[in-house]
């Protein structure tokens, strides 16, 4: 038996700014689980007149971390929650949410790999909770990260994936920049499509698994183009965020 | 600006993953790894793959084979209400 | 709990009286979805009037083009607690569209219906005498696919719901029946002064 979904009061305990658009909230929870990474949390404001509102966000950090939960949110300039979240909210403060929640797009190391991640924009926050329970199990299975981003300045945990993927040779993390590429970079340079997503996955042999999460429109198109060049539909697993930025 | 005007219905079509919080809170379980066969065309997707559309009076999960409506879902001040005439059935294993 | 700092949406003093209770004001035009887009072709298009009158009438896309048509400016709200003031349509009145066909007189209730299977009810004291519109243009340009075009029901005085997009027909009954959200816990009726939101509102 699952205990039931409830919505508890977090405390916001940390800020961390990842980007200039981009900020993680570290929260204390008091009826605190261990999620399955790829999960997310429902988050619920209310306005003094009784206004309330509902949006989900992934947890970014491993569930070997406990107690706590880590929540990456881009801020959407005209968006109604992304500003309040990134701009508003200090530690100290309190959040109301409920999670973890959905067992569709989840991966542990139980279930092995070959890992095909595919993320754009903050769709990279639920793959990296992946990568960091990846790490804490230290689980020798290879995996791949395709990540688009407009600019290398828009890259979230950029450092820590180069920690994560330096002396692991089983993980390669693969950047594609859609807008501005940095100066000599030699990498890919547009959206994503099937001739990178095959270079991509060449090296990862047979029975991947693929978890692709991030704007609508960008899960919609590297979905399709994954499942035409052969993948079994189970196996591609998405996440569409809505009109999130790409 | 016509066509990005066209695209913001696709924009904001989400996986029925993301209304897991709304399912669970109706069946006190995860339902998103449950198995919902559609009533007209009798294909099976998992509950979390179906596509849902949220920015409305209520959530609507369409087959993503069809895109019929297979459930939908309303909230309103007193009740939650749940169709599922969409679907043929809703499988789910014994341990969630 | 309330979160500190966030104060949700709007309503400015200066048009709080234009705000229906519980709305809240926007300036752009949110997209309702319920379901993907349709695109049926302008040629296959077709707008058909039913049910209890003396012979259905159908309009071709072209046909419907000529029919005398309507500029209107209103206010709309949307059930989902936005209102949008002064949205400015152009379209053929219900009352024009009437002209062609002997309604019967056990009709009371209107079903609109639309593509991809969207329906809604309306009192038939409701749609005429001036208060509802098939509309085709917005802001003076045709009607975007995702609001609704080529052509969609508009009846301001009621949540926008009502206002099916993608319409293709009324069908005029004896009784009142739900339709899409109606059947789903939604008022039968939806007047936003009243705040009829849902069923027993
Ligand atoms: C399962 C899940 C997990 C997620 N995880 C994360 C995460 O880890 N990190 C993260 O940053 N985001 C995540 N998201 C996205 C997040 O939930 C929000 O959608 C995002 O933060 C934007 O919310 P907002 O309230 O700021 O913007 P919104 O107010 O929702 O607006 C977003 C954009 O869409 C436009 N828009 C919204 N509604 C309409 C409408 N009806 N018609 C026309 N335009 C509209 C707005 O103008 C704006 O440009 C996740 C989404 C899902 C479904
Ligand atoms: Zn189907």
């Amino acid at each position: 038996m699952q205990p039931a979904l409830e919505w508890q009061v977090g405390e916001v305990t940390r800020v961390r700014t990842e980007t200039p658009r981009t900020k993680t909230l570290t929260l204390a929870l008091p009826k605190w689980m261990a999620h399955r990474p790829g999960q997310h949390y429902d988050v619920s404001l209310t306005a003094p007149d009784g206004y309330r509102t509902e949006r989900s966000y992934s947890a970014a950090s491993e569930p070997e971390r406990a107690g706590e939960v880590d929540l990456t949110v881009e801020r959407i300039d005209d968006g109604e929650v992304s500003p309040y979240l990134d701009d508003v909210l200090m530690p100290g403060d309190q959040l109301e949410v409920r999670g973890p929640i959905g067992g569709y797009f989840v991966w542990d190391v139980s279930l092995g790999g070959p890992l095909l991640l595919i993320g754009g924009g903050s769709g990279v926050v639920p793959l990296m909770a992946m990568l960091r329970h990846r790490a804490a199990q230290k689980a020798p299975i290879p995996a791949r990260l395709l990540y688009s981003s407009r600019s290398a300045q828009e890259v979230i945990y950029r450092t820590e994936f180069e920690r994560l993927a330096d002396g692991d040779g089983e993980l390669e993390v693969v950047f594609t920049f859609t807008r501005h590429a940095p100066p000599g970079w030699t990498g890919y340079q547009r959206r994503i499509d099937p001739a990178m997503l095959d270079e991509v996955m060449q090296s990862l042999g047979n029975g991947v698994r693929s978890y692709v999460c991030g704007p609508t429109l960008l899960v919609e198109a590297v979905s399709n183009a994954l499942v035409a060049m052969g993948l079994p539909a189970g196996r591609v697993r998405t996440e569409r965020f809505g009109p999130t930025g790409t | 600006m016509d066509d990005e005007v066209a695209d913001m219905n696709m924009a904001l079509m989400v996986d029925g993953n993301a209304v897991a919080g709304e399912l669970q809170q109706i069946f006190g379980r995860d339902m998103t790894t449950a198995v919902a066969r559609c009533a007209g065309c009798a294909s099976d997707a998992e509950m979390g793959a179906l596509l849902a559309f949220t920015r409305g009076p209520g959530v609507v999960l369409r087959c993503p084979t069809c895109r019929a409506a297979i459930a939908r879902i309303v909230e309103t001040t007193t009740a939650i209400y749940l169709d599922a005439r969409g679907a043929a059935y809703v499988r789910m294993g014994s341990r969630p | 709990m309330i979160s500190r700092g966030f104060f949700g949406r709007r309503r400015p003093a200066e048009v709080e009286n234009r705000l229906p209770p519980g709305q809240y004001l926007v300036t752009d035009f949110p997209v309702l979805s319920a379901g993907p887009t349709p695109h049926t072709p302008l040629d296959r298009w077709s707008f058909t009037l039913e049910g209890l009158v003396g012979s259905p009438v159908s309009w071709s896309w072209d046909s419907f083009l000529k029919l005398p048509s309507q500029a209107f400016t209103v206010d709309i709200s949307c059930v989902t607690k936005w209102t949008k003031l002064g949205t400015k349509w152009l379209g053929v009145s219900v009352d024009t569209l009437l002209q062609s066909v002997h309604v019967d007189g056990t009709a009371r209730y209107v079903m609109a219906f639309s593509d991809g299977g969207y329906t809604t009810n309306v009192p038939l004291a409701e749609m005429v005498n001036g208060q509802a519109f098939i509309a085709y243009q917005f802001d003076d340009k045709p009607l975007a696919a995702v609001h609704g075009g080529p052509a969609r029901l508009v009846v301001p005085h009621l949540y926008f719901w009502k206002s099916a997009k993608w319409v293709r027909g009324l069908r005029f009954i004896d009784h009142d029946e739900p339709g899409f959200w109606e059947s789903l816990g939604y008022n039968m009726h939806g007047d936003p002064w009243k705040e009829e939101r849902y069923s027993g509102d």
